[in-house]
């Protein structure tokens, strides 16, 4: 950064000619550019990758060793096997868990000081959010995508909604992890602060994971946890999932899995561009 | 456009009971540097804030390009350049992703992106760098590409917030430099600085602020006046003499200010002559002197008395 630097004058700001003002691009362009530019963060540190999968990975592995012979009596009228009945409460936790990640990350972002630059260009704050939450949800779907594969070769999962069942659940869980990212996305953009936001989810979680039809039936669950598990909406999530993937009969828990998805998402998504066009 | 680029109109900014802000009125010409010079917590960052849509004022109004910084805040974005005082780059992209990115956020097609892109790579020397991520640059390249980003859209208005913090010499110097160009282009700068010498260097006028009010502008020559005086500077052979020294110079009608860690007592001399009137003062009073001498006031002074007398009022 010695000599050359005072040379060619007139291309910083550019001539006359050169120096017509571009005024912001289209709202389309805008998420597809900002989109492009979360997954290449990704893509290029492959690290989160592997880790994101890593929990979801040994999660599945732990309760279908421990709880698989334990519960088969219990979820013998659902399915013949216990990794058909985990699954797809795996999709739907793992896809929370992603939720969750956008929401720091969106406050990780913010420390970086290019959210700053985006506020003062001419741009639609809200496509930043919404550029995000896509780029998330590509990574969740091509986790599940590894997850399915991982627990059908290794764990012989085979459910009896075979694959179209399997698919359906899978765009369950992307709806319902989408709809929760918008909810996470609304209290980082509130919060602020990686630590809360963290504790928040933690709070939020593990409660909502466990007192829930999960991994266990709600049977098998102490009376009082029984009733939580009830009105846990994690418990609709993942029986609609279930539902899809064991061919069960599908009643009416799918549509409300859907509304209930749709609705958070849209009061999330109020709140998220709410929050986050408050100055820094 | 006859309008000044830069105009500030009673601004006001609080948070709560604290006053950011207050009353803040000034204007940049075109083409020209406006040189914010103020303490930390002065309202330095506040104002460019304001003037960048980043925060509304909470009275009065300020105009960039033309445009109300609230009103029309989008247009105002499409004009301005904003280098804060962390360099906002994306850490995971490269350098040539930063400006791709920011070109086609401002509208420019993949062509002309990339084209501004290698072309403000190569000006500000980081065509090596292009394609590394900007994680593993050092801090002068960092905010070179900060700085570099900022300019993508060719703004008529930059903002500086402290633009060499933290950064080497020469590093600042090279940063010196490009403002330079840019100002010879026709740019308008606003640049924010706690560094004298840096105002001093680039700023055709300064503003000095002080717990958000405007204490003094000018250019540094007439706020240099403004203070007045040449400094007249007695280092003393003996420390112990501090006390005999300051009463025999007040005795003279002087104001003679001790600075107790170099030994040395300094006093605003109103002309030439009155030097004489220290060297006496300090002779009849027996004091030996190692050193004396006469200076030009400094930016440095003007800014610690202004600023310092701004805070003892308030």
């Amino acid at each position: 950064m010695t000599t050359t630097l005072t040379a060619p004058r007139d291309r910083a700001g550019g001539t006359e000619h050169e120096r017509r003002h571009w005024h912001g691009a289209n709202v389309w362009t805008q998420i597809t550019v900002l989109t492009g530019r979360s997954l290449r963060a990704v893509l290029r540190d492959p690290r989160i990758v592997v880790f994101s999968l890593l929990q979801p990975l040994i999660m599945l592995t732990l309760f279908s060793q421990v709880f698989g012979k334990a519960l088969m009596g219990s979820i013998a009228s659902q399915t013949d096997s216990y990794i058909n009945y985990l699954m797809p409460a795996i999709l739907v936790t793992t896809g929370i868990g992603a939720s969750l990640q956008s929401g720091v990350g969106l406050i990780t972002d913010m420390k970086n000081g290019v959210l700053g630059r985006f506020r003062a260009l001419p741009i639609r704050l809200g496509t930043v959010l919404v550029a995000r939450s896509l780029a998330d949800l590509f990574r969740t779907a091509v986790q599940l995508v590894v997850l399915l594969l991982a627990a059908t070769v290794l764990f012989g999962f085979a459910p009896e909604g075979g694959l179209a069942g399997t698919v359906s659940a899978w765009l369950l869980a992307l709806l319902v992890s989408w709809s929760l990212t918008w909810v996470f996305l609304a209290i980082a953009s509130w919060v602020r602060k990686e630590e809360v936001m963290q504790s928040v989810g933690f709070l939020a979680m593990f409660p909502l994971m466990f007192a829930s039809s999960a991994f266990v039936p709600l049977d098998a669950l102490p009376g009082w946890l029984r009733i939580v598990a009830r009105v846990n909406p994690l418990t609709y999530a993942v029986d609609a999932s279930r539902d899809l993937c064991l061919a069960l009969p599908v009643g009416s828990g799918v549509w409300s899995a859907l509304g209930t998805s749709v609705l958070l998402l849209v009061i999330g998504a109020v709140f998220a561009v709410r929050g986050f066009r408050r100055p820094l | 456009m006859t309008r000044p680029p830069i105009e500030v109109e009673h601004v006001s900014k609080e948070f709560g009971k604290f006053r950011a802000l207050d009353d803040v009125s000034l204007q940049v010409p075109r083409g020209s540097v406006l040189g914010l010079l103020g303490h930390n917590g002065a309202g330095k960052t506040t104002l460019v804030n304001i003037l960048s849509t980043l925060s509304p004022p909470t009275r009065g109004t300020a105009r960039v390009a033309g445009h109300d910084v609230v009103r029309e805040s989008r247009s105002v974005c499409s004009r301005i350049g904003l280098t804060g005082q962390f360099a906002a780059v994306d850490e995971q992209l490269s350098g040539m992703d930063n400006l791709v990115l920011v070109a086609r956020l401002l509208g420019a097609g993949k062509r002309a992106a990339k084209n501004r892109a290698e072309e403000l790579l190569e000006l500000f020397e980081l065509t090596e760098a292009a394609k590394r991520p900007a994680r593993n640059y050092s801090g002068g390249m960092r905010r070179r590409l900060d700085l570099a980003a900022s300019l993508v859209g060719h703004p008529d208005v930059i903002f500086l917030d402290e633009p060499t913090t933290g950064l080497d010499p020469s590093s600042r110097m090279g940063l010196w430099r490009i403002v330079e160009n840019l100002v010879g282009d026709g740019t308008t700068v606003l640049l924010t600085t706690q560094y004298l010498d840096e105002a001093d260097r680039l700023a055709d006028s300064i503003t000095v602020l002080s717990s958000g009010q405007v204490v003094a502008s000018g250019t540094a020559e007439e706020l240099k006046a403004e203070v007045g005086q040449r400094t007249a500077t007695a280092t003393l052979a003996d420390p112990a003499d501090a006390e005999r020294a300051v009463n025999a110079l007040s005795a003279s009608g002087m104001s003679p200010v001790h600075d107790a860690e170099r030994h040395v007592i300094t006093t605003p001399v109103a002309a030439s002559h009155e030097l004489a009137v220290v060297v006496r003062a300090l002779d009849e009073a027996g004091i030996e002197v190692s050193g004396l001498g006469l200076g030009e006031p400094t930016l440095d002074d003007v800014y610690l008395t202004l600023a310092n007398s701004a805070h003892q009022a308030a």
